[in-house]
């Protein structure tokens, strides 16, 4: 499936760094920076490449330093933005292929209908990350918003694929009517991870706000910190020594409860037994 | 002197059209039908108004001609990259009409009351669907009656009266008698502990009401009114049966009942502080009715969960058309909020929170809705039509609100019009100004123009009218 | 041959030296589209629109310096509607599901729905005066109140939407055949059905009655197509239509469940080739995701059920219900592409294309933009083939398609698109080109003399989809499928002149208050509401 000119580009590592000209106030709708629409464009057509401030229509020099590197590697092309770009929204959507490296704190939309290649955030993400995303790998060092991996409103087309990984805290609502995929957080979770979840699988390593897997379908969402209570339509399975997240095995033991029974769920919750004593008192149903 | 009947009350939700008004010259000199909110209105609206257009000039407002605040009016929003037009549900279709041909015309961000109203009630909507009606099915059909998270008595006063308990249907009777023995009872049991309280010099509590069992009257066939509420309210105390949830577990209950109503077994012996077996009573009461009706308020949208509180709710409605007839109903607060979302659907698709600055109609709450944005500080304008922000958002929002340009349409001297740069009188809509609003059931009917608004005082719709022209004049002479 | 508009209208001559000449040689010239049936605006409509924000955000409209911003795709936004329908040479449409309650909001958005002209039916067929009136026989007192609602409601006809089912969807229940008596009423389904054909009649309504048969939706349900049909044929007059049967697709099903599930349509098509008091229209489906809505309350609870997707329900005192639920039509579904060779077979087993129209019932089958490729269907053996081939296989075993070689010729077209409407909804103005028609033109670029539409369907859908030239009421209001002036159309409403008003307007209003939560005053429409009323004034026997 690779073209000639594809294959040239790989060897010829196309780098573009953006740096922001100044801080935006007012929305910027950047579906532009990525790496599908940068490829086989010279610098002086990406420079011109439509781009949204509030609703006065820019092109991308405007709002971006653009600086074009050219190296040697075996990588795929990438980009690079360095600065604040928490106003700009939709960096990476719909991208299938290639690397976006956010250097500071990203915008709302980021990766959203992503198909494939890769986004690393080295700061904070902000809400609708990786919505409806189909493949591919969002990674954010800091933390994230609401609505991780979401379907759009109305919607009950989430994520249906691919990877995000969020080292700091997660918001809210965190894979509403996810389908497929992976969302692991190693901080700490809002309330209602994984409502609507049809399937996929949710990892949390710190507490959860609560409300974990409400009206859940299927899938598989894993709290190894503090949950404050159980939603009483879920009932108690089973106590788990391990569980397994896209083929690790995290220790325990955790409880297993299997709901959401109100929705005739069959979804699994694994909950730390050692982080929450409170939730003893299940065990007399087993 | 003259009396006008059939007018409808621009004030709440339940839009009652049967106001009659005693008119002598152009003054309203007396109220008949109405509810306290409704007769104060009528008759002291003119108290606190505005009567001429004001402009700030080097930090004062001073007055102005109406073309001079057009054309300020005007420069302000043709210039804004990210202006929001916010407001909407206290003035007439016709008007919101005008407001969405400018906010699609300067690009900016169009929304209404909703979005700190039942905003969240529409969210989930859109994921689940809503079973309702008009509110005349309930008058002829509804036996059982739940205000969960609402409190009509206070916000909705002739609610009851023109649509539940207190009136008379085809196939149902009003429940007054049934109330007034019940009134009775309470207000005996207050007047003791009063006596108690005197007699004994210190503060008799009242003894605390663990209700195991429901009470006899609520296996009657007749008409039932339950109240859902984290405290005893004015409605609970009308009410057969009031069941008191702990706060922010309406969720965790909505959820319980689901699989109550469907006769599965909770493995809890409690949800959000009540009995299983209280609440299994319910369930029954629920299942077994003719038709039911759940009414909520902001009991559920504004607190913990919020539209999944209610997207519990619907699908518990939902669940239980399995088993009877059952219906749910948002109480809509302002008169025209629910034109206003209707307005905005049929020429958007989106019913609040529409964001035109690409060029089309966009829609995502939480980015694209007012609070969220003056939060994170991204407008450069408002224009606020028939509200007061000001006095209402939360601080911060009110604070990146006001340090932007902003022009106030209002009939009356507000927080927001105080702190505004360009300030139109506008005349009440419904009292001075016709035109149509819809009930919390979406039933449009008319307001009537019942006097004569004072020379200054426009309609709103007028006003925008002005506006947009001068905009679009504005742009023709940029290209 | 020439064809000379002055005034909006069309005339015998114009002076060619002073006039704007349009070239439309090796095109087709056609009246503007006429369609009687799609749901566009009003309550049940907008629900429509609230519930799927996610049917709108790919598919969306920006504004242009002479339209307005809007989003489709299956429900679009109102000013869209009108666009997209006037891009294909639409010139007039019918809503036909309102609310007397909410007639209102109805015809507020109808004066935003831009380039056509429109009217609207109330939903008359549940209404508790109607029900009331022919439980007891009294006709008259019944067409004088229904003359009433006309003028209240800026109505055009009367709908009748599964009938009495709504009224018993009340209390959660339906009816199940034509004899099944509605819940406290005593009143069954053939008895409203007769009544109010005989009321259309006194009141010399321009339309008959437009009727949503009782079952639809079901397996077997064609019977209940032919018994409604046949319960009318006595009250019929030489010759003309008594009763217009809408999306007869839907109620066009043989087989007891929904593995056994066929189509019915020979039956119905052998009895309407045999009658001459039926009209119907096809409600086609395609196979997209689309959102249902009707007036059936209990139909629409069936739909929900039977997909588990969300659902909306409102049901409306005294008066009627609605119900709405988004709906995918997939290929390779038996039923579905069943339901998708139905409605074709109708259109091509009647014989007459006076008495069956094309309709997809907007959006239940799916969108209205979705005409062109129906008429390369009707068109098309080669089309239809074409589709066969990728649709479930025991749908396309059972299947009369196959054994089916019509096409239909340019001239049919017409007819099934727009002079058959406009005829069956006896709008003397539309749907033909003779002298004092209104303007309303549509020329499509495709050249009948050249080109075999047999063989190149694909040309003829491109043409159908984005009209050469649209005009409306003299004015060229789209040039190759862009608008260029936007205009707006009149709504008809039907001015009923009975004899005796007076009595009428006393007996509602002491009941008013009683039925309705609403002031008598309040209710009916005032003339100067719509923006641009166009009353179409007649005389009744009563």
């Amino acid at each position: 499936m690779l073209q000639p000119q594809s294959q040239l580009r790989q060897r010829f590592n196309i780098l573009i760094t953006l740096y922001p000209k100044r801080s935006f106030r007012v929305p910027v709708e950047a579906e532009c920076i990525s790496p599908d629409v940068f490829a086989e464009k010279p610098v002086k057509h990406i420079a011109m490449l439509q781009i949204w401030e509030g609703n006065r229509k820019r092109n991308l020099e405007d709002l971006f330093k653009i600086k074009h590197e050219t190296k040697s590697s075996s990588e795929k092309s990438i980009i690079r933005i360095c600065g604040d770009v928490s106003k700009v929204r939709k960096i990476g959507a719909k991208m299938s292929m290639g690397n976006i490296i956010v250097e500071g704190d990203a915008g709302m939309h980021l990766g959203e209908e992503m198909n494939g290649g890769g986004i690393t955030v080295t700061g904070n993400a902000d809400s609708w990350t990786g919505s409806m995303m189909k493949n591919g790998t969002i990674e954010v060092k800091g933390n994230a918003g609401d609505y991780i991996g979401a379907s759009y409103r109305g919607s009950n087309q989430g994520m249906s694929g691919g990877k995000i990984i969020i080292h700091g805290n997660a918001g809210y609502e965190v894979g509403c009517f996810m389908r497929k995929g992976l969302i692991k957080v190693h901080g700490d979770i809002g309330l209602f991870a994984g409502i609507h979840m049809r399937n996929g699988t949710i990892f949390i390593q710190g507490n959860s706000g609560g409300r974990a897997g409400a009206q859940m379908i299927n899938g598989k969402i894993v709290v190894c910190g503090y949950i404050p209570s159980i939603l009483p339509t879920f009932t108690i399975d089973d106590i788990r020594p391990k569980v397994e997240v896209n083929g690790e095995k995290i220790e325990g033991p955790f409880y297993r409860f299997v709901g959401d029974l109100a929705d005739g769920g069959d979804g699994k919750l694994f909950v730390s037994k050692t982080k929450n004593p409170h939730l003893s008192s299940y065990e007399q149903y087993l | 002197m003259t009396v006008i009947t059939g007018v409808t009350c621009p004030v709440c939700g339940t839009f009652c059209d049967d106001i009659e008004l005693v008119v002598k010259g152009n003054a309203i000199i007396d109220v008949r039908k109405a509810c306290a909110m409704g007769a104060a209105k009528f008759l002291n609206y003119a108290t606190h108004r505005n009567l001429k257009p004001l402009v700030r000039k080097n930090g004062e407002l001073v007055k102005a001609s109406i073309d001079e605040a057009v054309g300020k009016a005007a420069k302000i929003l043709a210039d804004a990259t990210y202006p929001i037009l916010y407001g909407w549900s206290n003035t007439s279709c016709e008007a919101i009409r005008v407001g969405l041909e400018l906010a699609e015309e300067v690009g900016g961000v169009i929304d209404n009351t909703s979005t700190i109203c039942h905003g969240p009630s529409i969210l989930s909507v859109q994921d689940v669907g809503i079973a309702s009606c008009t509110l005349g099915q309930l008058r002829h059909r509804a036996d059982l009656v739940f205000y969960w998270a609402s409190n009509p008595w206070d916000s909705h006063p002739r609610h009851i009266e023109r649509y539940t308990m207190f009136s008379e249907g085809r196939f149902q009777k009003s429940a007054w008698r049934g109330y007034l023995s019940r009134l009775r009872a309470v207000l005996s049991r207050k007047r003791l502990l009063r006596a108690a309280n005197l007699l004994l010099r210190r503060d008799v509590l009242a003894a605390p009401e663990i209700e195991r069992h429901l009470p006899y009257s609520m296996f009657q066939k007749k008409r039932k009114m339950v109240v859902v509420d984290v405290r005893k309210t004015r409605t609970a105390e009308a009410a057969d049966y009031f069941l008191q949830v702990e706060p922010n577990k309406d969720y965790e209950l909505l959820q319980a009942f689901r699989m109550l109503v469907r006769d599965e077994e909770l493995d809890v012996d409690e949800v959000a502080g009540i009995p299983v077996e209280v609440l299994e009573e319910v369930a029954d009461i629920m299942v077994g009715c003719e038709l039911g009706i759940f009414f909520f308020g902001l009991g559920l949208t504004m607190s913990e969960g919020k539209l999944r509180n209610v997207d519990a709710a619907l699908n518990l409605t939902r669940d239980l058309n399995q088993r009877t007839k059952f219906l749910i109903m948002p109480m809509r607060g302002h008169f025209n909020v629910t034109g206003a979302d209707v307005v905005f659907t049929w020429q958007t698709g989106y019913p609040y929170a529409v964001d035109f600055s690409r060029g089309y109609p966009r829609y995502n709450p939480g980015e694209t809705s007012v609070i969220d944005l003056l939060h994170r500080d991204e407008a450069d304008a408002s224009l606020i039509v028939a509200s007061d922000p000001v006095a209402h958002f939360p601080r911060m929002a009110a604070q990146n609100l006001v340090k932007n340009p902003l022009i106030a349409i209002d009939p009356e001297v507000t927080p927001t019009t105080l702190m505004a740069d360009v300030v139109f009188p506008s005349a009440f809509v419904g009292i001075e100004a016709e035109g149509t609003a819809y009930r919390m059931d979406h039933v449009p009917l008319p307001l009537k123009k019942i006097v004569e608004p004072p020379k200054t005082c426009l309609p709103d719709k007028e006003i925008l009218q002005r506006i947009l022209h001068k905009v679009r004049k504005l742009r023709r002479n940029e290209t | 041959m020439d064809i000379a508009i002055k005034d909006g209208k069309i005339v015998e001559k114009v002076n060619v030296k002073k006039a704007e000449v349009i070239d439309a040689s090796g095109m087709i010239l056609m009246p503007g589209g006429v369609d009687i049936h799609c749901h566009i605006a009003g309550a049940e409509v907008n629900s429509g629109r609230l519930l799927r924000p996610e049917d709108h955000f790919k598919d969306v409209e920006v504004k242009t310096a002479l339209t307005r911003s809007g989003v489709g795709y299956s429900i679009p936004s109102t000013f869209t509607t009108g666009y997209r329908y006037s891009r294909m040479g639409y010139t007039t449409v019918m809503n036909p599901s309102m609310p007397p309650l909410e007639a209102r909001h109805t015809h507020e958005e109808l004066d935003d729905t831009p380039m056509v002209d429109k009217a609207t039916y109330p939903l008359l067929g549940d209404w508790w005066f109607v029900l009331e009136h022919l439980r007891d026989g009294l006709i008259q007192e019944c067409a004088a109140h229904v003359a009433w609602m006309m003028s209240a409601t800026k109505g055009y006809a009367i709908k009748i939407v599964n009938p009495g089912g709504l009224e018993a969807w009340g209390f959660g229940r339906n009816v199940e055949n034509l004899d099944d008596p509605v819940p406290h009423f005593n009143i069954t389904p053939r008895e409203i059905l007769r009544g109010l054909c005989k009321v259309n009649k006194l009141l010399n309504m321009p339309h008959t009655i437009h009727v949503h048969t009782n079952n639809l939706g079901r397996p077997g349900n064609y019977l209940t197509a032919l018994e409604t049909m046949k319960c009318v044929e006595d009250l019929a007059e030489e010759g003309r239509p008594a009763i217009h049967i809408t999306h007869c697709q839907f109620c066009a099903f043989k087989g007891s469940d929904w593995r056994s599930m066929s189509s019915g349509a020979e039956e119905i098509a052998k009895y309407v080739n045999h009658h001459d008091h039926v009209t119907l229209d096809m409600g086609q489906v395609i196979f997209t995701d689309t959102t249902t809505m009707t007036a059936d309350g209990p139909f629409q609870y069936g739909l929900y059920n039977l997909t588990g997707n969300k659902w909306v329900n409102h049901d409306v005192e005294t008066e009627t219900s609605s119900g709405i639920v988004p709906f995918r039509y997939k290929r390779k579904s038996a039923v579905h592409a069943t339901q998708w060779s139905i409605g074709l077979e109708l259109a091509l087993l009647i014989k007459d294309p006076w008495k069956i129209y094309m309709t997809t019932d907007h959006p239940n089958g799916g969108p209205f933009t979705a005409y062109p490729k129906i008429i390369a269907w009707l068109i098309s053996r080669v089309a239809r083939k074409k589709t066969m081939n990728k649709i479930s296989k025991r749908a396309r075993q059972k299947s009369l398609l196959p054994s089916i070689d019509r096409e239909l010729s340019f001239y049919e077209i017409a007819i099934v698109t727009r002079a058959g409407q406009a005829k069956a909804l006896n709008l003397a103005q539309k749907g033909h080109l003779g002298i004092g028609a209104d303007a309303d033109v549509a020329v499509y670029n495709v050249n009948p003399e050249q080109v075999d539409p047999s063989k190149k369907y694909k040309t003829v859908r491109k043409a159908f989809k984005r009209a050469a030239y649209t005009i409306k009421g003299g004015e060229i209001v789209v040039k190759d499928g862009q608008i260029v002036k936007p205009v707006f159309g009149k709504t008809f409403w039907v001015n009923v002149k009975t004899l005796l008003p007076m009595e009428v307007n006393e007996d509602l209003r002491l009941k008013f208050r009683e039925y309705w939560t609403v002031e008598y005053e309040n209710y009916p429409i005032p003339d100067s509401f719509l923006h641009a009323p166009a009353p179409i004034p007649v005389k009744a026997e009563v």
